[in-house]
């Protein structure tokens, strides 16, 4: 069997986990705060596109367009009437508001969809095209790691060339004298939230036709993305980016070559060499948080 | 004074025997009502729900205590502990995942309070000798010995496995590894998976790669149709998909028919068998729930109703013990027996069915006695 196979699996899958992963590091750079409903901020995008699919008939992708501006609501507010009220607050609070938002949401969508995983079945769901003669490649893999990189590119350009975008990259720097340069850095964390959220809900509908919809789906990829996000580098973009990357590579790679039963093993040891000699991770700053 | 204390005693008389016909018998009923089976927790809830509906109308009252396990073994055991010691009862039903019902199993026999486990499969439960743990289901070995019973005129080679890396998987793989090896197929590939991962391709890619004549697989719920899905991709095409029970067994997989048609599962109970009262079962099932039942329903009914019916009529733990020892029962589940065999204590020798998709539903095609249609072999898309 062709070492491309899972290469390209691989990259594809690691596509999506970076997409939730840079989402979570944004929060942490610009708010210092990690969000564990992040994974159920995913969940919310998966049914958004489930329902936009089945009652609006409306192609998960194409549903993103709609995804996308409700879930930034979405995170605005929630970070103006929750998230903003513990920013000062020490990081065990934080995470018990996170854990507990994340806990109403997932058991909100288990009384309201039920505990029955729904399957968004397109006409493309289960459609490949080979390369090379023996690498299969999923189309809808594909497609979604192309509109990942797509808004990682716009993700990148609004951070690097607008004024809202170098505003952000300075509360993430350092809050205290973004303030004093006069950026409203309470504003900042909202946007920034509310980016951080359109991100998890872009993951979730993206990663919808080709997996299950479930209440509880999100907290597989909770895990991950937080594992992302410290492998790359808490508050670093680029880190969750590639860190993303990596996971995927390294998960297809030892269930091809180990055994899928090992996967996990092997992307926790590189996990702790990284913490070990990296403890910044690959693209953190040093003596950061 | 004698006068009145003929009538307190009168009235005393008079009020015992209501008393304690007022007062029904308790049961327990421990179910994955959250977590990660909920989904399966559903249908053994709404099973038993008919259970006691049905028996409420044959004038059978019973107070049952439900108890959620979560899927998690360390809550299965604090619920059993909780209803017989706190509430009471005489006899439990439940648990529904192998993990939970093997651990709460263990303890039966210190409590000295009847189990009926209604749908779990892996085998050590009933192969303990405990005297309290009765199984109204076929155990795990049974799955992969029906469905190789079912293809062996068809004489494969070769087989490949993929499961989950769960208490279930892990037994019913080990059990047809036993019987794989006495019908003579050679093993080509062994890949076990942790439920709930986005991406199988490269398991799959490397059982295509061995290019086995039958493929077993066993999963819960929606990873069943994940990795149905992913095959289709990656163009793996065996000459079966054998897929023992659970995942491979729910409505929901059987409607995706451009991945689910023509695979074959072993299962406890269709509702095309000529049991008495399945055909029936799964019509008010279908009628009250606008669902189609999966087995695990029509199990929890059967071992509610045996378990009710058994315990209103002997009242106390030991004596339902020995009636469930004793009895023999027929239902919706066909012929019921708790016997010792072949290692097995209080376990029920049920027959298990073979069905294959056939045109997005369900049709019972082994074995033939029991079956309307025929098999489909070898696979093709």
């Amino acid at each position: 069997m062709s070492f491309l196979q899972p290469l390209i699996s691989g990259i594809l899958t690691g596509g999506v986990y970076a997409l939730a992963g840079i989402g979570m590091s944004l929060v942490f750079g610009v708010m210092n705060i990690s969000n564990f409903a992040h994974g159920d901020l995913m969940m919310l995008g998966m049914y958004l596109a489930f329902f936009a699919f089945t009652l609006l008939h409306i192609d998960p992708y194409i549903s993103l367009v709609l995804i996308i501006p409700i879930s930034f609501l979405f995170g605005y507010m929630m970070e103006r009437i929750f998230i903003n009220k513990v920013i000062h607050h020490p990081h065990q609070n934080q995470i018990l508001l996170t854990i507990g938002l994340g806990l109403i949401m997932s058991n909100t969508a288990l009384l309201a969809f039920t505990s029955d995983p729904k399957i968004l079945t397109t006409t493309y769901s289960s459609s490949a095209f080979t390369l090379f003669g023996d690498v299969s490649v999923s189309v809808p893999l594909l497609l979604s790691f192309l509109i990942t990189c797509g808004i990682t590119l716009i993700l990148y350009l609004f951070l690097s060339k607008t004024s809202t975008g170098m505003a952000l990259r300075a509360t993430s720097q350092n809050r205290e004298a973004a303030q004093l340069m006069g950026i409203n850095v309470a504003k900042m964390s909202a946007i920034a939230f509310g980016i951080g959220t359109a991100l998890a809900a872009t993951a979730g509908a993206l990663i919808a036709p080709t997996y299950y919809i479930h209440p509880l789906a999100g907290h597989t990829f909770l895990l991950k993305a937080f594992t992302i996000c410290v492998l790359g580098g808490l508050g670093s973009v680029v880190g969750a980016g590639v860190g993303g990357i990596i996971i995927g590579v390294v998960e297809a790679m030892s269930s091809t070559y180990l055994s899928s039963d090992w996967k996990d093993v092997i992307v926790f040891l590189i996990f702790l060499a990284v913490l070990l000699l990296r403890p910044q991770g690959l693209f953190g700053k040093k003596g950061g948080q | 004074m004698k006068n009145r204390f003929v009538t307190i005693v009168a009235a005393a008389l008079l009020a015992f025997p209501m008393l304690a016909q007022a007062a029904p018998v308790k049961i327990g009923f421990i179910n994955s009502i959250t977590g990660k089976e909920a989904q399966i927790g559903e249908n053994l809830t709404n099973g038993a729900s008919m259970a006691i509906e049905d028996l409420k109308a044959k004038g059978i009252q019973v107070e049952l205590v439900k108890e959620d396990d979560g899927g998690d073994p360390k809550n299965a055991l604090a619920a059993y502990e909780k209803l017989v010691t706190r509430d009471g009862v005489v006899g439990v039903v439940g648990p529904y995942t192998s993990g939970c019902a093997n651990v709460v199993a263990s303890r039966a026999d210190q409590y000295q309070v009847p189990l009926l486990v209604p749908a779990a499969a892996k085998e050590e439960i009933t192969m303990k000798g405990y005297k309290n743990v009765f199984r109204l289901n076929a155990p795990a070995n049974v799955y992969s010995q029906v469905l190789m019973d079912a293809v062996k005129a068809f004489k494969p080679k070769t087989i490949a496995y993929v499961y989950a890396a769960t208490d279930f998987g892990v037994s019913t793989v080990k059990t047809a590894q036993e019987n794989a090896l006495k019908m003579g197929l050679r093993e080509v590939a062994n890949e076990k998976y942790q439920q709930g991962q986005p991406d199988y391709r490269p398991s799959l890619s490397k059982i295509k790669a061995a290019n086995p004549d039958l493929v077993f697989l066993v999963s819960y719920d929606a990873d069943a149709i994940l990795l149905m899905r992913q095959a289709k991709e990656i163009g793996l095409t065996p000459k079966a998909f054998l897929g023992a029970g659970a995942g491979y067994t729910t409505a929901q997989f059987a409607q995706q028919t451009e991945i689910s048609s023509l695979v074959v599962s072993a299962s406890q109970w269709t509702d095309d068998v000529n049991w008495p009262g399945a055909a029936d079962f799964g019509r008010r099932y279908k009628a009250k729930y606008a669902k189609e039942p999966s087995y695990h329903a029509a199990c929890a009914y059967e071992a509610m109703r045996i378990m009710v019916e058994t315990a209103s009529r002997e009242k106390t733990a030991p004596k339902l013990r020995t009636a469930l020892k004793a009895g023999s029962w027929n239902g919706i589940l066909g012929p019921v027996k708790f016997a010792d065999y072949a290692g097995f204590t209080n376990q029920n020798n049920h027959p298990m069915l073979v069905q294959q998709i056939q045109n997005g539903k369900y049709e019972t095609v082994y074995p033939a006695q029991f079956s309307k249609k025929t098999l489909v072999y070898p696979f093709k898309r």
